[in-house]
């Protein structure tokens, strides 16, 4: 603990002093030492992470090197609140037994096959987690295969594997999977449209291509599961095993839920027409969702508003902002930005390949919102160039999300589902059980966008 | 009123050492929910209830999941349970026990009972030693007798 306390002093310290050799002002150096601190505290001391960006943004503030209106408006209270939202829809859902519905389809999925079930269980979890956020349709994904696999008496770890990585792609597919999404949504000026269109279409394929490896893959877990089925018969028994409760607010529930994402997929459709400021109706409908729900179900609000939403992610995350603002207030990441152009030779085509990689390699070992907070001002700062910087934001997102799959602590969704499964089953996953199928898959799905990224026009 | 005049002072404990099964019988047999559990120096090392061993048994993410009713157990429950009744005592109770000391007052013991949901409390002397117990049937008692005696 010392130890590695030590370490992350010295590396901030060190990168620091670094930035002041290479010619950046004690601001711009103060701002990279503590945003650096920060990350590494995500690494090395995850409970303490609040702790750390704390203190971290009041030295900032101390030190002059920020100035509270910009700590204020870098927060980005509207991703914030955008996210708050989401998490006290999401909460009803819960509640009302929409995960169980959708966990209930699966198990009663007729003339179940090995092939089929992994079919299944990576789209469904692909979808939920576009639909619902990672972290959460995670849990249910999990429940649902361990329910499975034991009553058919076969090793989850393939299952959950499987679903842990199609829920890392299916977050990159809209602004609700991952909060990068949203986060790069009202940096970018990207659309829910976009992200239809653009990165909806191309997380798919990705999806399907990891399914085909991961059939292969897995080929003698999945062959086992059929003798299994066969020997066991259908599963007549899981079909009665989960039931959803009454349905009046299951349905009151998934039309709030409908509403709501019908509105955001509008949001920038409606926002031309009414005249109002870009994202208006994507970051208000959250709200306004939430709203009814909090007055419709008013005694339980203050439940949905302290249990539901985590607030100890979001402050972490509005600091974290901060943080990552006061390098682009203090111009350290035009520096930075100057420089990683001028080795791509000023080309969006080169840049789009470095921003891929790195987001998705760092995000592979770090939280990829801290990562994704870290490159925004500095795309933000390459506006000097003459092309598009869409295809660097869409690198940034898709890397952010498919980096996850690489090692198992890639992404908060595969911590959540493999403390489970060693909770449940005792199994503890190891680093190169891992890491073996998380590397292929990672860097098939990275080669995939990376390619879609240079020569699909639809993404410049 | 101090909890040392109305704690229980002859207190049935658990070794560590115990299987669980014997344990879960043991609170059958005396009808209660829990008992603390003492290590062969005297020393107090954790407690043990029903609540953990239904905390083991049940999949431990069912209070994330919201509403998602299982009509019939799962399988996983009755694999769980003959794993359990094998284990030790030590690997199942729970390591931080929140305890009382003899002179605290009646309405802090059942101040501290009704903030951290416990339903008994260990009685420790200076020495850090149990010297008795109390439960919320005990304190219920003695506000009882007292609100009689002041009519």
């Amino acid at each position: 603990m010392i130890k590695k306390f030590i370490l992350l002093i010295a590396v901030s310290l060190g990168l620091g002093l670094m930035a002041r050799r290479i010619g950046l002002s004690p601001h711009q150096a103060l701002a990279i030492a503590i945003f650096s601190a920060s990350v590494l505290g995500t690494l090395f001391f995850w409970d303490f992470r609040l702790g750390f960006v704390f203190i971290g943004t009041s030295i900032l503030l101390i030190t002059r090197t920020i100035d509270l209106e910009n700590v204020i408006k870098f927060a980005s209270l509207e991703v914030i609140l955008f996210l708050v939202g989401m998490m006290v829809i999401v909460g009803l859902l819960k509640e009302a037994g929409f995960f169980a519905w959708i966990v209930q389809l699966i198990l009663r999925v007729r003339n179940l096959t090995g092939r089929k079930f992994v079919i299944i269980i990576a789209f469904v979890s692909a979808i939920l987690s576009t639909m619902t956020s990672e972290v959460v349709s995670i849990i249910f994904m999990v429940a649902a295969v361990l329910e499975i696999s034991d009553y058919f008496e076969v090793d989850p770890v393939p299952f959950i594997i499987i679903t842990i990585m199609a829920t890392n792609i299916g977050s990159a597919a809209t602004v609700l999977g991952n909060p990068i999404g949203i986060l790069i949504a009202s940096k970018s000026g990207f659309t829910f449209e976009d992200f239809i269109v653009k990165a909806f279409p191309l997380s798919m394929i990705c999806l399907a291509v990891t399914v085909l490896l991961l059939l292969i893959w897995y080929r003698k877990a999945i062959k086992q599961m059929d003798e299994h089925i066969k020997k066991l018969g259908a599963n007549e028994m899981l079909v009665k095993l989960i039931s959803v409760p009454p349905d009046k607010e299951l349905k009151i529930a998934l039309a709030v839920f409908g509403v709501t994402l019908f509105f955001i997929s509008l949001h920038h459709r409606l926002e031309l027409l009414w005249g109002l400021e870009p994202n208006t109706i994507l970051l208000t409908m959250p709200l306004l969702s939430s709203g009814a729900v909090m007055i419709w179900k008013w005694r339980r609000a203050r439940e949905y508003i302290e249990k539901d939403v985590e607030w100890w992610t979001l402050l972490f995350f509005m600091l974290l902002f901060a943080q990552a603002g006061a390098l682009k207030f203090t111009g350290a990441t035009d520096v930075l930005a100057g420089r990683l152009s001028g080795s791509a030779n000023n080309s969006v085509f080169a840049l789009t390949g470095i921003v891929l990689w790195i987001s998705s390699i760092g995000s592979s070992l770090l939280d990829n919102v801290v990562l994704v907070a870290a490159f925004i001002p500095v795309i933000q700062s390459f506006h000097s160039l003459s092309s598009s910087l869409h295809p660097l934001w869409w690198a940034l997102l898709f890397g952010g999300c498919f980096g996850g799959n690489i090692t198992l602590v890639g992404s908060t969704a595969n911590i959540v589902a493999l403390g489970i499964l060693e909770k449940e089953k005792n199994i503890r996953m190891t680093f190169f059980r891992w890491f073996g199928v998380g590397i292929t898959v990672g860097i098939v799905t990275t080669v995939i966008v990376w390619m879609a990224l240079l020569f699909m026009p639809i993404y410049r | 009123m101090k909890v040392k005049e109305i704690m229980t002072r002859e207190v049935t404990s658990l070794s560590p050492e115990l299987t669980v099964q014997e344990a879960l019988g043991l609170l059958a047999k005396m009808e209660i929910s829990g008992l603390p559990v003492i290590d062969l120096n005297g020393k107090l090392v954790g407690m043990f209830t029903e609540k953990e061993a239904l905390e083991y048994i049940l999949p431990s993410y069912i209070s994330k999941v919201g509403r998602f009713i299982y009509e019939e157990n799962p399988k996983s429950i009755k694999n769980k349970f003959s794993e359990m009744n094998k284990m030790k005592v030590s690997e199942l109770m729970r390591k931080d026990v929140i305890t009382t000391l003899e002179e605290t007052t009646l309405c802090e013991v059942a101040r501290i009972m009704l903030t951290q949901r416990s339903r008994r409390l260990p009685v420790l002397d200076k020495t850090g030693s149990v010297v008795g117990i109390v439960a919320r049937s005990d304190i219920l008692a003695a506000l009882a007798s007292e609100a009689e005696t002041a009519k």
